[in-house]
């Protein structure tokens, strides 16, 4: 108990010294928890766009859709399917899609595009369509052939309002259909390379230029809870055993990847930060070890062994690391509250975080499933850091430290 | 009677590769149990280096040193450090408590080493503290004593582990004459009460007074050794 003691009192015999590495190490915890905070709010961000507006978090296909996209491989009974979904008490919406791929062309030049043929409701309620709609609309029910383009594809193409496109794409029947529409809206995602590609229009007009018939090319639908994802892609893969059932991580495979390697990268980088500190923490102890080399012989020649006195430099070394960990915490907490509500901007980034999927706006998050694993990095820092200045104090022979 | 300390032969020289210097040479030294002994001698004669090699701190070129049969020469550097704890108590002429701790838990740490129960230890704190006269400054860091003071307490250190040995090397060289009567009064009473071994170094004329046993070193070498009566008090 007296070696905590004096474990504890000697690291205030120099104060200043002592709170500057508390104070850095306080700092360094700030800033880890930030980069996890930011890191752990961009994945939530990307999960939740991922989720919420792209994917949802189950889709069901024909087997062979995805293979090439042919607009042959339909699930059919649509109206039935989605009755069936729909009384599910986990399901919250569903949205049935026609698909198909095609070129988009214009008196300027053509794009290639993919044709979602979608139900403007169930689509709002999935997706969100509604938010995602910058300019115009997505039509009205008295206009037919009206098309929803996204920004990137409308600066692309010199596509606005009205603008006249024809879009060619092959039917069930492996027939080319062409077809000609006209421009309602503008939208825009936090996915810019979505936004190039997906072009939406009324799948009730979309199914007969396909030769579709009560039937459609992808199911997306959206749970009332994340955390049910897998059990419910496993409830609806037993209903519909013919139909592929992916979850939004089998799609979206970069964003479950990202997800499940945040905690090392984000343990790597605090790691990094502490163990630049360790030897801002070695120094220190170096000092304080050589300053007392008279006093370390002394309690040698009184009969403290090598195995206590290593004790007494690790304990001073995991206190004088510690005593800046609450700080951190706190600090570090109350950074990340404020941008928690706040947010922070990279609008200034352009179309830089869009590229990436992610919205001009991350809202970190605090990290606190991290927190023991900063623990123990910080405990893992404190012993590397307490080897170097112990080995000196262990070396010292006591007539020799007591000539000191 | 039987030897408490007995050194046979014991030499040390420092510097032998460079410009050697004989520290101590061919010293043969016994002292039985409660004796009160003072080594005496000019600056560099060699006593501080004969209490370092008695108590372990240091080890002789050549000889060996039984305390209490046990030959200190012969024990690896972690066994002589748990003998020191249990067998020979330090005080240092410039006091060396440790000065984050009090008064008190200076004395506790050296019975916290030695793995002494609470009970045990709260005991003997007590009894020592009155043994030097400070019960009121037990919990009193060093810094706040005088030297007088510091320098009692190190002596109920080194009394913590009822050691059959007391080195004190210069125990009075920092500290005025009341105060150094005073700490002589103490180490003769403990001496007498508890029949502890005390040998000092000293250059100073009322400790050798009140010695038994003056042993004079020159050159490393004991050249007198002479049994006394002591002045009892100063």
């Amino acid at each position: 108990m007296l070696l905590l003691i004096m474990a504890w009192r000697n690291i205030w015999r120099n104060r200043v010294r002592s709170l500057v590495i508390m104070v850095s190490v306080a700092m360094g915890l700030v800033a880890g928890l930030f980069v996890m905070g930011l890191y752990a709010g961009m994945l939530n961000d990307r999960m939740r766009t991922v989720i919420d507006k792209e994917v949802a978090h189950i889709q069901m296909h024909h087997p062979k859709f995805e293979d090439d996209h042919e607009a042959v491989f339909t699930m059919p009974d649509l109206d039935k399917t989605d009755s069936i979904l729909l009384h599910h008490p986990l399901i919250q919406a569903t949205a049935a899609r026609s698909i198909a791929l095609g070129m988009l062309a214009t008196a300027e030049g053509s794009s290639g595009v993919q044709l979602m043929g979608v139900e403007y409701e169930e689509e709002c309620r999935v997706s969100k369509l509604q938010n995602k709609i910058k300019e115009g609309s997505f039509g009205s029910a008295e206009k037919k052939h009206q098309l929803l383009v996204g920004k990137k594809l409308a600066d692309k193409m010199k596509l606005k309002l009205g603008s006249k496109v024809v879009l060619t794409f092959t039917d069930k029947s492996g027939s080319i259909i062409s077809a000609s529409f006209r421009v309602s809206g503008v939208y825009q995602s936090e996915n810019s390379r979505l936004d190039e590609v997906n072009v939406y229009v009324k799948k009730a007009e979309l199914d007969p230029l396909l030769g579709l018939s009560n039937e459609c090319h992808e199911w997306a639908i959206l749970l009332k809870r994340d955390d049910e994802t897998d059990s419910m892609k496993q409830v609806i893969s037993g209903i519909y055993p013919s139909s592929k059932v992916e979850s939004w991580k089998d799609i979206s495979v970069e964003t479950r990847l990202l997800i499940a390697t945040t905690d090392q990268y984000s343990i790597i980088f605090v790691f990094i930060i502490m163990l630049a500190l360790a030897f801002g923490i070695i120094n220190t102890m170096l000092m304080a070890v050589l300053e007392r080399t008279h006093e370390i012989g002394m309690l040698v020649a009184l009969g403290m062994n090598k195995a206590r006195l290593f004790l007494l430099v690790l304990w001073e070394t995991v206190m004088l690391t510690f005593a800046g960990v609450p700080a951190g915490f706190g600090m570090g907490w109350l950074l990340l509250r404020y941008l928690e509500t706040h947010g922070l901007d990279y609008s200034s980034a352009g179309e830089a975080m869009a590229g990436f999927g992610f919205g001009n706006i991350i809202y970190p998050v605090f990290p606190w499933g991290q927190l023991l694993m900063v623990v123990y990095v910080v405990v893992i820092t404190a012993l590397l850091a307490s080897i170097f200045p112990s080995y000196q104090a262990l070396r010292l022979k006591p007539v020799d430290a007591m000539r000191h | 009677m039987k030897d408490v300390i007995d050194a046979h032969n014991i030499s040390k020289t420092y510097n032998r590769d460079t410009i050697p210097v004989a520290a101590v040479q061919h010293v043969h030294l016994h002292l039985v149990r409660g004796e009160f002994t003072a080594l005496v001698g000019p600056s560099g004669s060699g006593k501080t280096t004969l209490l370092n090699l008695i108590g372990g701190l240091d080890r002789p070129d050549e000889g060996s040193i039984l305390i209490h049969g046990t030959d200190i020469t012969k024990l690896s550097a972690n066994q002589l450090i748990d003998f020191r704890l249990r067998n020979i108590g330090f005080v240092f002429q410039s006091f060396n408590l440790v000065p984050v701790l009090t008064a008190r838990e200076n004395v506790e740490l050296i019975m916290q080493l030695q793995g002494m129960k609470g009970s045990e230890i709260e005991a003997r704190v007590q009894a020592l503290f009155r043994q030097i006269g400070m019960e009121d400054k037990m919990n009193t860091r060093p810094s706040q004593l005088s030297g007088g003071q510091q320098q009692r307490v190190a002596v109920a250190r080194a009394l913590a582990s009822k050691p059959q040995v007391i080195l004190a090397d210069e125990p009075t060289a920092n500290l005025d004459s009341k105060s150094a009567g005073n700490l002589l009064d103490i180490m003769l009473k403990l001496n007498q009460e508890e029949q502890m071994t005390f040998i000092f170094s000293t250059h100073d004329q009322r400790v050798i007074e009140r010695a038994r046993r003056v042993i004079t070193l020159v050159d490393g070498a004991i050249v007198s050794d002479t049994a006394r009566v002591a002045t009892e008090s100063t």
